[in-house]
């Protein structure tokens, strides 16, 4: 099978599941009608004024009718607006997405370079030093850290961090030097935290690092990329243990191979044949596990926004859970799952690509 | 030899299955880490069934202490290992971090247990119908266990607790829609081999039933991938839960005895700065219970695996 005929019958089959999905959040953004009409809180007076709204968002019609309509704005953009409560209600749905979703983006690839960086090294010594010391710490480490809740690991690094950022008392909720909850929303200087100083400067991408570079400010990167790295490995280390696992089966699969032991005996280097040989080969099939693991990265984004008040999706969809702002939250819900899709996709198209035994199947 | 003929069919079957359990169990001790990983998750089962029997009090509430020696402890956390009476010291709210600890072992526990085991329960049926029937209806049950993998973990949780209301079964009910596509898969896989086997084709040319063959042949012989799946999958459930009410959305208020439910009265109280820099132990006690019970499920899990893998065992 070639390539792109591989590509489209994958995306074909995607359609059930984006069908599927947005079935579940049509069914949970509907089983409340009360909830879906928060927005207009406050404005609904009379039982007249409620029908005539019911009437206006198509709410009164039968339940496939509303699907039906629920698609059509879907796709067309129109998914309502931010309700009052939040930071500032009355923003289209969609702006706010905007700005929420490459903090998000951001978070989860430093993360995932983060998890590949630690990963596939320590897997691939945990194969080579197997069943000897390094195997068993990595291995123990691997598995300790999987076994942490995010949010706790999260609050950890914010109690090692806390000496070190010196805040000025009249900044602090409750004075005496003592940090209050937002002690990452403010930078080392005393300032809030770069996604608020932007100082009358506009946002080109949203990406911290990629706008920091964009106007050339060196220090403000660096302060950046301080802030991104402690979440980043948070979420990184929460979810690492199963690159480790899986590369270290993979790498031990292969070192037993035929090859393996042709390249030992015409004299190839050691170093040589890990690296080169089994390393290269076993990479290949860890790629399917990253599309595994995304979903439980996402996760850890929810919490770990949370936790480092870092302004993306995952602390969007805690505000509005929070708020009971019912669109927001499917908002988040959906796009979360389209992002796991894709990436489930991504990562199929290209493990075909480093093995095309995969499409024949 | 002569075990294999004396009895009745049943209990030579039981016998049977009694010695590779205790062969299996015999292959587990000898991997150090498992044992550890088993002995301390029995203690904590035991910890959960009588710890709050001996506390006394409500077993699902922590008790709210206000004066402690005359001082109001409500917003002065007591530090842990110097007064009698709070091993581990106290939290914001004035609630004793070890009555939670022992009492949270039970609840989480118990709500844990309910969705790893309705989750797998649902998963070896639909899995099952999906791997011996296939057809239509198990491609289409297949399909509907692709859209929920595809959702994500807490997100969905969130946005079924935020329209169905803040209540201890939709909590429960949300975790469930989460968990049970991994044992659908599991199970199917599973099924998918072993209906090949020999000794299934013989019991179907005997004239055994669908049912029968998938209840006496097929479910026995593809369960133990299973239960180790629920034993990796338990602690993920115990940090999911934990996570969610240290997120505050949960049934109950502050009092209640869940380990995540304790770091949230640390961590979202009006003095959260102070508990991360003065109050540590109001964070990280309840923190090391999670960890510690997690890392012994995982590393259960883990050796379970190796030993019910028998290519791993050699």
């Amino acid at each position: 099978m070639k390539l792109y005929i591989y590509i489209i019958r994958r995306l074909l089959l995607l359609i059930p599941v984006i069908i599927g999905v947005t079935l579940i959040t049509f069914y949970l953004s509907h089983i409340n009608i009360n909830l879906l009409i928060t927005e207009y809180e406050g404005k609904i007076h009379t039982y007249a004024q409620y029908l005539k709204i019911r009437k206006e968002l198509h709410l009164d019609g039968p339940i496939y009718v509303q699907y039906f309509y629920y698609l059509g704005a879907l796709f067309t953009g129109n998914w309502g607006f931010v309700s009052p409560g939040d930071i500032d209600p009355g923003t289209p749905v969609v702006v706010e997405f905007m700005k929420r979703f490459p903090p998000t983006a951001e978070l989860a690839l430093i993360a995932t370079l983060i998890i590949l960086a630690l990963g596939i090294p320590l897997g691939v010594l945990s194969a080579v030093r197997k069943d000897r010391i390094p195997d068993h710490l990595t291995r123990l480490g691997a598995m300790a850290a999987v076994s942490m809740p995010t949010f706790w690991l999260g609050l950890l690094v914010l109690i090692m961090l806390a000496p070190t950022s010196p805040i000025p008392h009249w900044l602090t909720l409750y004075g005496n030097g003592q940090l209050n909850w937002s002690v990452y929303g403010l930078t080392s200087a005393g300032t809030p935290a770069p996604f608020y100083v932007t100082g009358g400067l506009s946002r080109p991408t949203g990406f911290l690092l990629i706008d920091t570079l964009y106007y050339g400010d060196i220090a403000a990167f660096l302060n950046a990329l301080w802030y991104v790295f402690w979440p980043a490995l948070v979420v990184a280390l929460t979810t690492f243990g199963v690159i480790i696992r899986f590369m270290r089966s993979s790498m031990l699969e292969n070192l037993g191979q035929d090859y393996i032991r042709t390249a030992r005996s015409k004299g190839v280097p050691e170093q040589f044949v890990i690296k080169k040989h089994a390393r290269r080969n076993a990479l290949g099939s860890t790629t399917t596990v990253l599309g595994l693991i995304f979903a439980s990265l996402l996760a850890g984004v929810v919490v770990t926004e949370t936790v480092f008040n870092w302004p993306g999706m995952g602390r969007w969809l805690y505000e509005a859970a929070y708020n009971n702002d019912m669109v927001s939250v499917m908002a988040t819900t959906f796009v979360f799952t389209l992002i796991i899709v894709a990436a489930n996709l991504i990562v199929d198209v290209m493990y075909s690509y480093l093995d095309p035994r995969v499409r024949l199947e | 030899m002569t075990t294999q003929t004396v009895g009745t069919p049943l209990s030579r079957a039981l016998k049977k299955r009694l010695e590779s359990t205790k062969r299996s169990f015999y292959f587990l001790t000898r991997s150090p880490l498992a044992t550890i990983g088993l002995a301390v998750v029995i203690a904590y089962v035991l910890i959960a069934i009588v710890g709050p029997e001996i506390i006394g009090g409500n077993p699902l509430m922590m008790k709210q202490y206000y004066l402690f020696q005359g001082h109001s402890i409500v917003f002065n956390p007591l530090p842990p290992f110097k007064y009698s009476q709070f091993p581990l010291g106290t939290t914001f709210g004035g609630y004793s971090i070890y009555e939670g600890i022992v009492k949270g072992a039970r609840n989480d526990l118990i709500l844990a247990s309910a969705v790893v085991i309705s989750g797998a329960l649902i998963g070896v049926v639909l899995g099952s119908i999906a791997g011996y029937k296939g057809g239509v209806l198990g491609e289409a049950i297949m399909r509907v266990t692709d859209i929920f993998l595809s959702l994500p973990t807490i997100v969905i949780a969130l946005a079924f607790l935020t329209v169905l209301g803040r209540y201890e079964n939709v909590m429960i009910g949300a975790l469930i829609i989460i968990w049970w596509p991994t044992y659908t898969r599991v199970v199917r896989g599973q099924v998918l081999t072993v209906r090949e086997q020999k000794y299934v084709e013989a019991s179907v040319a005997a004239g055994s039933s669908s049912l029968r063959t998938v209840i006496k042949h097929i479910i026995p012989n593809s369960i133990y991938p299973i239960f180790v799946q629920m034993s990796l999958d338990y602690g993920n459930v115990i940090l999911t839960l934990a996570a969610l009410f240290f997120l505050g959305f949960t049934f109950a208020g502050p009092g209640f005895a869940e380990w995540g439910n304790i770091i949230s009265a640390a961590s979202n109280s009006a003095y959260a700065g102070a508990a991360l820099y003065n109050y540590p132990w109001t964070i990280t006690i309840p923190g090391l219970v999670i960890l510690l019970f997690v890392l012994s499920l995982n590393l259960f899990g883990d050796g379970l695996r190796d030993v019910l893998d028998p290519r791993m065992r050699r």
